[in-house]
């Protein structure tokens, strides 16, 4: 990773910490690997319980070096240790490993959240991809969050089936997926399939799907998916009818066309810009 | 373990081959219905329960009964751990999914670490346990070294409790005693002699699993005397309530000690509800079944009480950063008198 970010990092964290807390990162920084991962460990009792915010400038600063790459929101424990994990000696592959991985394996929860949030910033990033697809199958609502949510990792380096996987348990999970970064350029046609069967289970079951994840299958419209806008119009749900609308303006299909015609408000609506799907985000 | 539930003598448990014999009533059971009054805004804090062995029942009903925050010590598993992954996932889970668990259910989960004094008898086991130890010691909310101590009173025992007292002093952690069932009262006196030879604050230890037999030595000395509530072959609720009479709720807490043999993870709420009921003061009550043990493990600077003490997610369905910590699918409490599931 660049010095730049690792610099723009411990930038945030000085004008976050006190002067002893951002002494005591900086001596272990220094240390030997093993003092500096238990440092990553010890964290939290050398550093106060509290939320960073950043300025505009500093989330541009991050995003430049690495698109959608955030700290806000982070608590200070949670980015001092990922500050700390920039600070470990790379040089030899083999060991660099070895010590990341033993973080892994002897994690607890927070410490798996902060070692999630620093993947974009690891060295060697393929070498993680399939603790990364760990995450993902985890049911600690943090670890899987700090995978799934505001993390670039996944939109790089994930694999079409895998990243398929991360979109619909953050559905099946009712979790907020525009979140997911890179939501959209990852979209592809499995991944819309998929979410019409997921529908339909859940309206057999009597349950509903959050209107805003159909803005997964607009470019892949097809005759069966349709069928699905058909539904989402007649829904009593204002959000679902408004889905539909918005999926079918950006489908290449004559016949979604003439479905959204029919609903004259809803397709000015949609056409105009009143409404998008930032508009159906909870 | 083969349980055999015709067999009414006493349970299979980590705390087997009690010496004691019941002649008086030591201890009764009480209906939830028959107590919820007498408790009522009562908040109870259990520094000793095995949660991996427990139900999410357990969990609603400790939470209903209001246990606000627990300790779950590291012990031995029933049987033998052949390999050191066994212990690291163990570690682990205290510290995740357990500590996760918990916090669905509303209860702030805490540990201590430490290598049991069973196992501490595998030497070429307890050695790369002992490498490891230290990676998890310092982990946020392991507020202290436990459970340690003697069972067998071997040498290869004494050797892993001394060096994991040298463990607490380096990583300033209290120390979680876990006294013997044979021969209790010599292995108490040896455990907390050890302790003071190694230059610990009395302060800083809790010796738990006491005894009428045990206890005053152990207050003498000023350590934290930690008496468990577990039917049949530990410390009845009725005598406890006689212990706090006697003295006092000075470095006197009651815990559960609930695991996978039979014992009670309300041990606590029903203790309090007798102990009201025998006229002993709401203060008394509070010390001994909340705040001594938060004093006492709060040395490790690990509790902030802020976290539990007005209630702790009490909502499952809270929102983590506009995120819900529930799987999909999975209900919020769900009600146990309704036939329906949905």
């Amino acid at each position: 990773m660049s010095d730049i970010l690792k610099q723009k990092l411990w930038g945030i964290i000085t004008r976050n910490s006190s002067g002893t807390e951002a002494e005591w990162l900086l001596q272990k920084s220094t240390s030997s690997p093993l003092e500096l991962m238990t440092a990553f460990v010890a964290a939290p009792r050398f550093l106060a319980k509290k939320i960073i915010h950043t300025s505009e400038e500093e989330r541009f600063g991050l995003s430049s070096e690495i698109a959608g790459f955030s700290v806000e929101g982070w608590s200070l424990v949670r980015l001092g240790r990922v500050w700390l994990l920039t600070q470990l000696d790379s040089s030899d592959r083999n060991e660099y490993v070895k010590n990341i991985e033993t973080l892994f394996d002897t994690a607890e929860m927070n410490e798996l959240v902060a070692l999630y949030s620093a993947l974009p910033v690891l060295s060697y990033p393929d070498q993680w991809l399939f603790k990364a697809t760990d995450a993902v199958r985890s049911n600690m609502g943090f670890v899987f969050d700090a995978i799934a949510l505001h993390n670039p990792y996944p939109e790089q380096y994930f694999s079409e089936l895998a990243w398929n996987q991360l979109v619909l348990k953050t559905i099946f999970n009712d979790k907020p997926i525009h979140f997911i970064e890179g939501l959209d350029n990852r979209s592809n046609e499995k991944l819309a399939v998929t979410l019409s069967d997921f529908a339909h289970e859940r309206w057999a079951a009597g349950r509903t799907v959050p209107a805003q994840v159909w803005r997964l299958v607009g470019k892949f419209m097809n005759n069966a998916l349709l069928a699905d806008m058909q539904h989402l119009f007649q829904s009593a749900n204002e959000n679902d009818r408004k889905a539909a609308a918005l999926a079918c303006k950006e489908a290449n299909l004559a016949s979604a066309n003439y479905l959204l015609a029919k609903y004259t408000d809803l397709e000015k609506s949609v056409r105009s810009g009143e409404i998008t799907w930032a508009s159906l985000e909870p | 373990m083969c349980l055999n539930h015709n067999d009414t003598s006493p349970n299979p448990s980590h705390f087997e081959d009690s010496e004691e014999v019941n002649t008086t009533p030591a201890h009764r059971d009480i209906e939830w219905k028959d107590y919820k009054d007498l408790i009522k805004g009562m908040r109870f804090f259990d520094p000793h329960i095995h949660m991996v062995s427990r139900t999410t029942d357990d969990y609603q009903a400790m939470h209903q009964a209001g246990i606000v925050a627990l300790i779950e010590p590291a012990f031995w598993v029933g049987q033998p751990r052949t390999g050191l992954s066994s212990f690291k996932d163990y570690y682990s889970s205290l510290v995740g999914w357990e500590r996760f668990r918990s916090a669905q259910f509303g209860i702030k989960h805490y540990c201590t670490m430490g290598l049991n004094s069973r196992e501490a008898n595998n030497e070429p086991l307890a050695e790369q346990v002992m490498e490891i130890l230290p990676l998890y010691v310092y982990k946020e909310g392991v507020v202290g070294v436990g459970e340690i101590g003697f069972d067998d009173q071997t040498p290869a025992e004494e050797k892993y409790y001394r060096l994991q007292l040298e463990l607490a002093k380096d990583a300033k952690l209290p120390v979680q005693i876990h006294t013997p069932h044979r021969d209790k009262k010599k292995g108490t006196e040896r455990s907390m002699a050890i302790a003071l030879e190694h230059g610990i604050d009395p302060s800083w230890v809790i010796v738990d699993h006491n005894n009428e037999e045990t206890v005053k030595s152990v207050l003498d000395q000023g350590f934290w005397a930690a008496f468990t509530i577990y039917p049949f072959t530990k410390m009845g609720n009725e005598r406890m309530v006689k212990v706090v009479e006697q003295y006092g709720p000075e470095r006197i807490m009651v815990n559960s000690a609930a695991d996978w043999g039979i014992s009670d993870p309300l041990a606590i709420p029903k203790t309090a509800a007798l102990m009201k009921m025998r006229g002993i003061s709401d203060e008394t009550i509070r010390l001994v079944t909340y705040q001594n043990a938060i004093d006492a493990f709060g040395k490790s600077g690990q509790i902030d009480v802020s976290d539990f003490e007005s209630g702790f997610s009490i909502d499952q369905t809270e929102k983590f950063q506009g995120n819900s910590i529930l799987r999909g699918g999975q209900q919020p409490a769900p009600t146990k008198d309704s036939l329906v599931i949905q």
